[in-house]
């Protein structure tokens, strides 16, 4: 498994801590996040969530978030999955997992990567609601 | 020629997914730039990015090679 991916189906966070920790045995703190989808939006029922990428963009992009946080933060490894699927209420969207020899740099790392993300990589997403679909404007 | 690409909100304003023009001696980004403001005069207020063969560019007076892709996109919300 790369510790990259862009991909339709669903990720298992055991596998992908697994994966992590397996690179080295100096891992004293790993955090994880995970984007879900959530069934309401600035007011308003959402059904369904859909993603679309430049992946010729997107995965470098992706790629090189990696490499910065880990010389950034001084990580033994990190890892970043982002679903290109349409998804439903409470399904996974996103898993970033950070692992360092100690909490601070790993807790750190795993918010700069999310936020980082979102301003970086040319991923779009698009809410389906009762009222229509809507492209989702960039929120903080 | 040059391959031009539109994504997510870019392309559902404009209709289009894809466009391909014909690349001339000389072209800069500019020029791609300026054909398309004649036919999507609404394209440019949403564009926040542009990409050449999937780098970021800043600078519209990029001169173009044949085969180039050109990416125009809005601001991004994955995550």
């Amino acid at each position: 498994m790369d510790a990259v991916r862009l991909q339709i189906e669903d990720f298992s966070q055991d596998a992908e801590v697994l994966a992590l920790k397996a690179s080295s045995k100096c891992m004293g703190g790993i955090a994880t996040f995970i984007g879900c989808a959530r069934d309401y939006s600035e007011g308003r029922e959402v059904s369904e969530i859909s993603f679309e990428a430049y992946e010729r963009m997107a995965l470098p992009e992706l790629q090189k978030l990696r490499a910065e946080a880990i010389a950034r933060f001084g990580l033994l490894d990190a890892r970043i999955v982002h679903r290109l699927a349409t998804v439903r209420a409470g399904d996974n969207i996103v898993f970033i997992a950070t692992g360092a020899e100690h909490r601070a740099p790993a807790l750190h790392a795993c918010e700069w990567i999310i936020d980082e993300l979102k301003s970086r990589v040319p991923i779009w997403k698009k809410e389906v609601t009762p009222a229509g679909d809507s492209w989702v404007t960039p929120h903080p | 020629m040059i391959k031009v690409l539109f994504f997510g909100p870019v392309s559902e304003r404009i209709q289009t997914r894809e466009l391909a023009m014909i690349h001339t001696a000389g072209m800069s980004l500019q020029d791609v730039i300026n054909q398309l403001n004649e036919h999507y005069p609404q394209l440019f207020d949403i564009i926040s990015f542009i990409a050449i063969n999937g780098v970021q560019v800043r600078d519209r007076q990029t001169p173009l090679a044949d085969n180039d892709e050109i990416a125009f996109m809005a601001k991004f919300s994955g995550g």
